[in-house]
């Protein structure tokens, strides 16, 4: 009996010790508080949209269904299947050109716009890879011209807000007799009138989305071009090996994973933006969300369970394919000079060319756009262009400086002078510093402790937590944040903004960390331990000073993304809350110039960061990559 | 300074046993390599005493404390353990000069009845009492002064990791190792980066400093020689299982196993198969080289029946252990290469009649009244000796001459085996039968 107690005594003081052990190391205790507090953070969200598609909504049809058949109870304990029922079973009747036609409740609202979100992300894929895929190709394999100014340029579409290209693509093609609205520049300028599967729908969504990712496939398919090592294609010249074969058979299987990697981002990124397909008129699963948020609230969060659900699956490949076999390490070699491929004196100049045009329609001529927008006296009127008056263009949307409801102003002060905007702008910082400060600490301690505890499983639990939202479109993030934030009452609080944004943007930094730590050799961080240095100076002597590149892109990339995200915060605040929630408000109020104007100064101010920081410290936004909105 | 002890260390990775059951005892001021071939479980050993690493199960003292007990479940950090550490890369901090790196260490030290010395030893008197105390920036310098002075490295106090050669590196990581004053000193094959030349300088170097300190040393290598040369003990391990712990020198003259016997000596040993049976007198008649007969007579008495009879207990000992996890990773008995022109089929199922001679090349002897005929298959000379490969029948011996002796490919000589140092090993578990002289009959 007592030997019993006191080997249960030995037993709870030896639990105890490891117990002890184990977290007296801080990349142990970190991780274990980390990954306590990320579970909360990122399932608990997602599991009140679970949720939310069971419950009642005040106002919504679920109510006003149960209602009628006298069966309501105190709202928000009454569990009900009606929003699932209801969705897969019912019907609706509309009229459509005078006839009846009844159509079910699930192809108008899930099947349609579900297949819209699969058609455009799969053809975003594609043309993403493709356009990028040949352009790193040619910036790292070829002497084409230019390469300093074309891949600088060419990343210009990433790092600008989403909507940029999609506006862009209005201001050019849209005309008052196909469109409806304000003639483009297209009209004002060649008359020329677009077709509308070129103005609106499939075809603009799935081009402007191929454009704003390619940046993704440039810089990871960029990235294994660059690292290749040139022995390996030499070796299959030795061998008489024709070039296309050898770009068949060795090349490319070499970038396979990049490839893969890529279409696993720009598909879930796709799927979840919400800004391109709602100027440019596509009904996908995010605009519909948004649509039926109101009157069928549960029925749009399982909409957003759907999203999920793609997001999971996507991570699951990402798990499959990043662990597999033929993830190759290709910078193997010593030889440093890869191979350059001749495009001939002509060719590289026309292909240079080519690129030239192409980027100053995706990079330069969107801030031109906008800048020209701002001054022009009505939206669209372009008449100081087709007809040379100079007197045609005015400066009122910027300085105007008192209330007037006349100019079309409804009484709002010029852009220089409107506290609403920057009010906004101040809000936007705010968000953007909090969240790259708390994503960024929190990634890099993510990095660090997980690159300290390769072989355990919660380590890489944390790290898969860290990362899941990642891969979720950022709507599905969004609509989560918002039943949990309505739920727990801080909507409309910038609380509820860093808190979205931050678990959003944790992989950013997490990522990058990472990617570096994995780098630095254990023995650096030993050689500390073994002389009783302390932990937090070896993080402030050691680790920071080494990894301090990767560090502050891990700051520098949430920052930047917060700076122009819309779909993540568009459902968690009020229009005037930050400043690209506010270009959605002058939208609606139609006044163009203003969001113009916004979007120059938003575009202006995260170009010049990029720039500033890259050249203050070297790290760029690509060094991160990818991800974003 | 300290004594190490390791018993029944095991350290596993699900059914992979990277060490299997260790025990070891390191001397006081020894100098001890841990030496085998790249994945034995050396440098996990060494890891483990110096607390990087955290044993499965087993129990480690440093100086009779107790810095790992998975029964106690206690387990001092690496950074208590007082200890010092020379990485194989050098793990020098490259954001830091040379001075930086060997200092950023003491700053840190803060104890009680502290003293530096004028040249630079710390002196530690615990039991002096007084206030914890750091080191002042004064004591710092003259530290710093001190264990780079040793090293010849004052040179080079302000440059960065990044603009000095290997060598160089290797010795500001020596530095910063030394100035704590650790009371063990641990190396990971410290030398392996380094070319040849400097590699033997190095090794000198470090002979010395273990007179000089007087601390205890273990040093993990796969480099026979490196072993050899500087080693007071040399602790041989294979599959994570200790094959031998000796002196350098009955390592190479009494191997345990075939396994120690191939892993030492440069030209390697060379194993004949041989049949034959003991006789009366102790001797074995064994039948060699497909065609020769031979007599070997051991150096000390034994007894081939009662020597099975307990090599086999030893070994049903080893497989009884109880083990949490089937090891995945199998003992298998060590397959010695026996040198040939052309590829022979093997005898499969050696019984207890079935032998293997070990004759390290020194004692294969070219002379001309010799027993055994061949012909030169290569010859090497370096200048101070020659190793000559020599073809018998469809098998080759290696053997070294000394002096510049030059041989014809092609040409016939005669040899012989000379000495007592002659080992024979059972066929059936690899395992040493007696070490003796090997006597062959004219052919």
């Amino acid at each position: 009996m007592t030997t019993a107690t006191t080997r249960e005594a030995g037993g709870f003081r030896r639990t105890w010790n490891r117990f002890r052990t184990y977290i007296s190391k801080p990349q142990n205790a970190i991780l274990l508080a980390l990954g306590i507090i990320l579970t909360i953070t990122t399932i608990f969200p997602m599991y009140t949209i679970v949720r939310d598609t069971v419950r009642l909504h005040p106002g919504s049809i679920d109510t006003q269904e149960k209602a009628l058949n006298n069966q309501v109870d105190a709202l928000g304990t009454t569990l009900t299947t009606y929003n699932w029922t209801n969705l897969f079973t019912d019907t609706i009747t509309t009229r459509v050109e005078r006839e009846r036609v009844t159509r079910s409740v699930a192809s108008i609202y899930l099947w349609t716009p579900l297949l819209n979100s699969v058609l455009i992300s799969i053809f975003a894929c594609f043309g993403a890879i493709l356009y990028g895929g040949v352009f790193a190709y040619l910036v790292t394999r070829t002497n084409l011209k230019f390469k300093k100014y074309l891949s600088s340029i060419f990343i210009f579409p990433y790092i600008m807000p989403q909507w940029t290209l999609a506006v862009m693509w209005q201001n050019l093609f849209n005309s008052n007799a196909v469109t409806g609205g304000n003639d483009g520049l297209f009209v004002a300028l060649f008359n020329t009138y677009m077709p509308k599967w070129w103005c609106e729908g499939l075809f603009p969504v799935s081009v402007v989305l191929a454009i704003h990712y390619a940046p993704f496939a440039y810089i990871l398919i960029g990235g294994i071009f660059r690292n290749m090592d040139a022995n390996l294609e030499e070796a299959a010249t030795i061998l008489n090996t024709p070039r296309y074969k050898t770009f068949f058979r060795v090349t490319l299987p070499l970038v396979k994973p990049a490839i893969l990697s890529t279409v696993l981002l720009v598909f879930s990124s796709a799927m979840g933006s919400y800004p391109i397909p709602h100027y440019l008129g596509l009904t996908t699963l995010s605009t519909q969300y948004v649509g039926m948020s109101s009157n069928r609230a549960g029925q749009a969060s399982i909409l957003a369970v759907i999203m999920m659900l793609f997001g999971f699956l996507i991570l699951i490949v990402n798990q499959r394919t990043t662990s597999g076999r033929k993830n190759f390490t290709t910078v193997t070699g010593k030889s440093g000079q890869s191979s350059v491929v001749n495009l001939g004196s002509v060719g590289k100049y026309v292909c240079s060319i080519l690129f030239v045009l192409l980027t100053l329609f995706t990079g330069i001529l969107p801030i031109i756009l906008f800048a020209v927008e701002t001054f022009l006296p009505n939206p669209g009127d372009y008449s100081f262009l087709t007809h040379g008056i100079v007197g045609h263009t005015t400066t009122k949307w910027w300085v105007t400086s008192e209330n007037v409801t006349e100019n079309g102003m409804y009484g709002q002060k010029g852009i220089l002078y409107n506290a609403d905007i920057w009010n906004a702008f101040g809000g936007t910082f705010l968000v953007a510093i909090c969240c790259a400060l708390v994503a960024g600490t929190i990634g890099t301690l993510i990095g660090y402790c997980v690159s300290k505890n390769r072989r355990s499983k919660w380590a890489s639990y944390v790290n898969n937590m860290a990362f899941l939202p990642y891969l979720m479109p950022s709507l599905a993030v969004g609509v989560a944040f918002f039943i949990f934030g309505s739920g727990v009452g801080i909507y409309n609080t910038f609380l509820l903004l860093i808190l979205a944004g931050t678990v959003k943007y944790i992989p950013f930094a997490s990522r990058s960390a990472l990617n570096s730590m994995m780098q630095l050799s254990g023995e650096i961080e030993e050689a500390a331990i073994i002389q009783d240095i302390p932990w937090w100076k070896r993080m402030t002597r050691i680790i920071i000073p080494i990894q301090k590149t990767s560090i502050i892109s891990g700051f520098l990339l949430p920052f930047m993304t917060c700076l122009r995200e819309l779909t993540l915060f568009m459902l968690l605040c009020g229009q005037g809350k930050i400043i690209t929630t506010m270009l959605g408000y002058f939208d609606e109020m139609g006044l163009y110039a203003f969001s113009s104007g916004i979007n120059l100064i938003l575009i202006v101010l995260i170009l010049l960061f990029n720039t500033l920081v890259n050249k203050l410290t070297g790290a760029s936004i690509d060094s991160g990559i990818g991800g974003g909105d | 300074m300290a004594r190490i002890e390791l018993s029944h260390v095991t350290k596993r990775w699900g059914g992979f046993y990277a060490v299997d059951d260790l025990d070891l005892m390191i001397d006081d001021n020894a100098f001890v390599t841990l030496l085998g071939p790249s994945g034995c479980g050396k440098t996990t050993t060494l890891r483990m005493i110096a607390g990087l690493e955290t044993p499965t199960t087993g129990k480690i003292t440093i100086d009779g404390v107790t810095v790992f007990d998975s029964e106690a479940g206690i387990n001092i950090p690496a950074n208590k353990r007082r200890v010092g550490f020379l990485f194989q890369n050098y793990a020098l901090w490259p954001n830091m000069t040379v001075y930086q790196n060997i200092a950023f260490g003491l700053s840190n030290i803060k104890e009680a009845g502290l003293k530096v010395s004028e040249d630079g030893e710390i002196i530690r008197n615990p039991s002096a009492g007084g206030a914890e105390r750091k080191l002042t920036r004064e004591e710092i310098d003259r530290i710093v002064a001190r264990v780079s002075a040793i090293v010849k490295i004052q040179p080079f106090m302000k440059r960065y990791p990044g603009e000095l050669s290997g060598g160089q590196q290797q010795r500001v990581a020596i530095a910063r190792t030394l100035a704590p004053g650790p009371r063990v000193l641990f190396m990971d094959e410290p030398l392996s980066n380094l070319d040849a030349k400097l590699r033997l300088e190095m090794r000198s170097e470090l002979q010395r400093l273990h007179l000089s300190t007087g601390s205890t040393f273990v040093y993990v290598t796969h480099d026979q020689m490196e072993a050899m040369t500087l080693a007071t003990r040399i602790c041989l391990i294979s599959n994570g299982v200790l094959q031998q712990y000796d002196e350098p020198l009955t390592v190479y003259n009494r191997p345990n196993n075939t396994f120690v016997a191939d892993f030492v000596g440069n030209p390697a040993i060379n194993f004949m198969n041989a049949r034959g049976t003991q006789q009366q007198d102790g001797s074995f008649t064994l039948k060699l080289l497909d065609r020769y007969d031979a007599e070997f007579r051991p150096g000390e008495k034994v007894e081939i029946g009662k020597w099975y009879e307990e090599a086999e207990k030893e070994i049903k000992a080893f497989e009884a252990k109880v083990r949490p996890a089937e090891k995945t990773n199998k003992d298998e008995p060590f397959k010695y290469p026996v040198a040939m022109v052309a590829d022979a089929e093997e005898k499969k199922d050696p019984d207890r009649n079935d032998f293997v001679l070990g004759v390290r090349p020194e004692f294969v002897r070219i002379c001309d009244d010799g027993p055994i005929e061949g012909e030169i298959f290569s010859a090497m000379p370096t200048g101070m000796e020659t190793t000559v490969r020599v073809r018998v029948g469809n098998y080759l011996l290696t053997g070294v001459v000394f002096g510049g002796v030059l041989y014809r490919i092609g040409q016939k000589v005669r040899l012989n085996f000379a000495g007592d140092g002659t080992t024979l090993f059972s066929r059936v578990n690899g395992r040493l039968v007696a070490c003796g002289t090997l006597n062959v009959k004219q052919g």
